[in-house]
């Protein structure tokens, strides 16, 4: 019955995750961008601007520019969570591929960073009056609901352990549509649906930043407008009215 | 929004600047100079007079520079300069003194 | 008008950091609005003449039809994360301490109303996430509010996200005007440069008795018969600059700059009285119809006029609305001639002739002058002059230090790319906002006050018409003069030494 539950429960929110940002970022790529915005200084190429966004996605080079502490604690936040999932792609592999094996001991201590890092985001947030000001309650239960799901995973490793081969064998089931039980162990539990709570969610919150960032014109379109003509749909049937 | 002079109503914007030129009179410009805090001196007169002067030939206040070099030559060397022209209209020439002068506000970056 | 609690530091004091953050004070400029536009203003350039009465729910639907035709809206209202990056960025929050005034709770303004109409959590839940019904405390909150912008972009430049509050803020101004409420400063000024070509109302007539006023000026000065022709067909270059240049002090002075380097290189060149404005102000009210209506009157002067160039004087906004803009537009200019930029900043153009040794200066003639540099808003983060990115910022400081000896950079964390807007920008330069341009201000005054302690810059120079009217009136606030505030070509004006010219340095120094 339990595993009846969360192989629906998984299901369910693998396909909003997946289907909620195909959604979105159709529905951002299909809006035109009528006018050339970019924030200058801006690179002159498509090339510069890749290297931009990727500085933009590796460094948070505005956010560096913005506030040390924020961009301290979100890097680490962020940083923590690529190595977190890295180090649980082990549960949905067989064999374990190799590099997933190199990060499992970096992984474990990334779990503790990127409480870390949230709690250092959560402190401004409740301690700066400008951040207070500006959060809404679901700013906080954001926070609240991923370091629930950090000090869960945590938990597990350290205090309640659990069956971690059967939890395995539980998601390749679910991925080869062959299921497995999943063991009854509350923290277990709590974890899991904690995670399927945050990949519903996603779509319908700003965790839409991630895919966001990549469709926003002020820092991905090149500075060309001398160079190229720049027309987005709907004004290019304007142009046609008035010729 | 109206002045109230000798009895009749003249209507103005929301910044003092009447609506309808034509209802211009020295005893209004008198009137509105009073609300700006402006004792109206010969100076004063000259400046509000070759603005309307301008403005009849050119349906607009004439630039800064145009209205420092009358001054220049009306009061002098020593009074043809901007700041001058502030002591007399401390709101700034163009606008203050266009307000008096019963002239629309010029509008724009300026 | 309202008493003011700022002053200019006695010599000797410290100076406050112009990004000092103040503490919050909740609602201390929720009085400031401007003037609302008169049916007659707003009828002339095609929104309703008042508030409508099914305003809340065309409110809305603009909102949505915005939100569809534009990426970086809809991108912008979904991505933020209210990470406070941006916080503490905006002048007007630095210069009040107003909560609204910070970009993220600018935005949330009218993000609570795009969520709670056009989001799952905000039509389910809006108590979660802050969204709120589109209410008449809603929009008057937005009045208030979004006419306390400039539109200048440095949040944006914060922003992990690039999220630019200047797009939300020209939204919420767009849907403003749909409905009836629009802004009587810019909506006034947009019905005029249809009407006459201008912001001023400058009709052929005066704007041909200026210019040969001007013509008269400058050869009393030098000796030398400079022209600024207007209307002539067949000449190469079409300048078109904002109409300030042809009112306003120092504005004048830097047209007469242009002119003198025009006339150096025995350029021909033209002043167009059909488009006599670079300023594009639909821009500020987030109206593409508008600001392509005032982008084709500039496109139909050229051809009109037969030039080869365009060339665009010292103006903020304009140089953003000509640089970005105009060739989406207007365009395409290709009946224009493609080795030249299209269009050209007088920047851009000055400079490259003193890269080629083109220009006669005499430094000393401004030695009377220690300088500094304004990085105007719009040039500076939404748009570029040369060939590099950056060269916004490198090519009107050479030109200013080829023609002054003293020249002397304000701190980093306020120039260039985090310059601080001159507090007039974006469609709030204007009296009934005075209180706020004054205190919007303050970071770039404070910047100027430390330069002027420590190197004793006496002038600060702006390549922008609005830059130069707001400093102009706001200076003394800060313990500076009027006229403390100049033309980059107004200092070229002073340095030049055109051929023939009679060289009186008397004269020299005295210059306005």
């Amino acid at each position: 019955m339990l595993t009846i539950a969360y192989a629906v429960l998984f299901y369910g929110a693998a396909l909003v995750l997946a289907g909620g940002i195909a959604y979105r970022m159709w529905e951002y790529s299909t809006t035109p961008a009528p006018l050339k915005i970019p924030t200058t200084p801006a690179p002159v190429t498509r090339g510069g601007v890749i290297v931009r966004m990727a500085r933009e996605v590796v460094l948070f080079e505005s956010l560096f520019k913005a506030n040390k502490w924020i961009w301290l604690f979100g890097w680490i936040f962020h940083a923590a969570l690529l190595l977190v999932l890295l180090r649980h792609l082990r549960y949905f592999t067989q064999p374990v591929w190799g590099w997933v094996v190199l990060v499992q001991s970096p992984g474990i201590y990334a779990g503790f960073a990127l409480v870390a890092g949230l709690a250092g985001l959560w402190a401004r947030r409740v301690l700066v009056p400008r951040i207070r000001y500006i959060s809404a309650p679901s700013d906080h239960l954001m926070l609240a609901l991923i370091i629930a799901i950090g000090v869960s995973g945590l938990a597990m490793r350290y205090v309640f352990r659990t069956d971690i081969v059967a939890v395995k064998a539980f998601f390749l089931g679910l991925m080869y549509f062959d299921w497995q039980p999943l063991p009854a162990d509350p923290v277990l539990l709590i974890h899991l649906a904690l995670v399927a709570a945050l990949m519903i969610i996603f779509p319908v919150s700003k965790l839409l930043h991630a895919p966001g960032l990549f469709f926003s014109p002020s820092r991905n379109q090149a500075d060309d407008a001398r160079e190229r003509r720049h027309v987005a749909p709907p004004l290019r049937t304007a142009a046609r009215a008035r010729q | 929004m109206t002045y109230q002079l000798n009895g009749t109503a003249i209507e103005h914007d929301e910044e003092g600047y009447i609506t309808e030129l034509a209802s211009w009179s020295e005893d209004l410009a008198g009137l509105i100079a009073k609300e700006e805090k402006i004792d109206m001196t010969v100076e004063h007169w000259e400046v509000v007079n070759f603005l309307r002067d301008y403005y009849e030939e050119y349906q607009i206040a004439p630039a800064v520079r145009v209205l420092i070099k009358q001054i220049k030559k009306s009061m002098g060397k020593e009074k043809g300069n901007n700041k001058y022209l502030y002591t007399l209209f401390p709101y700034g020439p163009a606008k203050q003194a266009c307000k008096i002068a019963g002239l629309p506000k010029p509008t724009g970056c300026v | 008008m309202v008493e003011l609690k700022i002053r200019a530091p006695v010599s000797g004091e410290d100076i406050p950091d112009p990004s000092a953050i103040p503490a919050l004070a909740p609602g201390v400029m929720a009085h400031s609005k401007p003037y609302v536009a008169s049916p007659e203003h707003q009828e002339a350039i095609g929104f309703p003449g008042e508030l409508v009465d099914d305003w809340e729910e065309r409110a809305v639907d603009k909102l949505g039809e915005l939100v569809k035709n534009s990426r970086g809206l809809r991108v912008y209202l979904d991505t933020c994360v209210k990470c406070g990056a941006c916080t503490d960025k905006c002048h007007y929050f630095l210069g009040t301490g107003d909560p609204n005034n910070m970009p993220v709770a600018r935005q949330d303004l009218l993000r609570k109303v795009y969520r709670r109409y056009f989001t799952f959590a905000g039509k389910y839940f809006p108590w979660l996430v802050g969204a709120e019904d589109m209410t008449k405390e809603v929009l008057d909150e937005w009045y208030t509010y979004f006419h306390q912008c400039s539109q200048c972009r440095r949040c944006s430049v914060y922003c992990p996200y690039g999220i630019d509050t200047a797009e939300v803020s020209m939204a919420a101004r767009e849907i403003m005007d749909s409905v009836g409420k629009g802004q009587k400063y810019c909506n006034e000024i947009i019905g005029k440069v249809r009407k006459y070509g201008n912001n001023l109302g400058l009709q052929e007539k005066a704007h041909r008795a200026t210019l040969e006023d001007l013509e008269e000026d400058i050869e009393d000065e030098t000796g030398v018969a400079v022209r600024l022709p207007l209307d002539e067909k067949g000449a190469d270059i079409l300048l078109v600059t904002p109409s300030a240049d042809f009112f306003a002090e120092p504005h004048i002075d830097g047209l007469i700059g242009y002119a003198k380097v025009f006339h150096h290189v025995g350029a021909s060149w033209t002043i167009s009285s059909y488009a006599s404005e670079a300023a594009n102000f639909g821009m500020f009210i987030g109206s593409q119809d508008n600001m392509r209506e005032l982008a084709m009157r500039i496109r139909n002067a050229a051809e009109d006029l037969g030039v080869k160039r365009i060339i665009f004087g010292e103006c903020g906004h304009a140089w953003r609305a000509a640089y970005n803009f105009m060739n989406t537009l207007a365009g395409p200019f290709d009946f224009l001639d493609q080795r030249y930029p299209i269009p050209q900043h007088i920047c851009e153009y000055t400079y490259d002739l003193i890269q080629k040794g083109a220009l006669n200066f005499d430094k000393s003639l401004n030695d009377d002058i220690r300088l500094t540099f304004h990085d105007s808003c719009n040039v500076s983060r939404a748009s570029r002059m040369g060939d590099k990115p950056g060269g916004q910022y490198e090519i009107p400081r050479a030109i200013l230090r080829e023609v002054c000896n003293h020249f002397y950079d304000m701190a980093d964390d306020t120039i260039r790319e985090a310059t601080f807007c001159c507090g007039g920008g974006g469609g709030l330069l204007t009296d009934d906002l005075l209180e706020l341009r004054i205190k919007g201000a303050q970071p770039r005054m404070r910047a100027m006050q430390q330069v002027a302690q420590d190197h004793g810059v006496t002038h600060m120079a702006a390549i922008c018409a609005i830059c130069k009217t707001q400093f102009a009136k706001v200076m003394p606030e800060y313990g500076f003069e009027m006229d403390n505030i100049v033309s980059v070509h107004q200092m070229v004006s002073n340095a030049i030494i055109l051929d023939g010219q009679k060289i009186d340095r008397e004269e020299g120094e005295e210059q306005e």
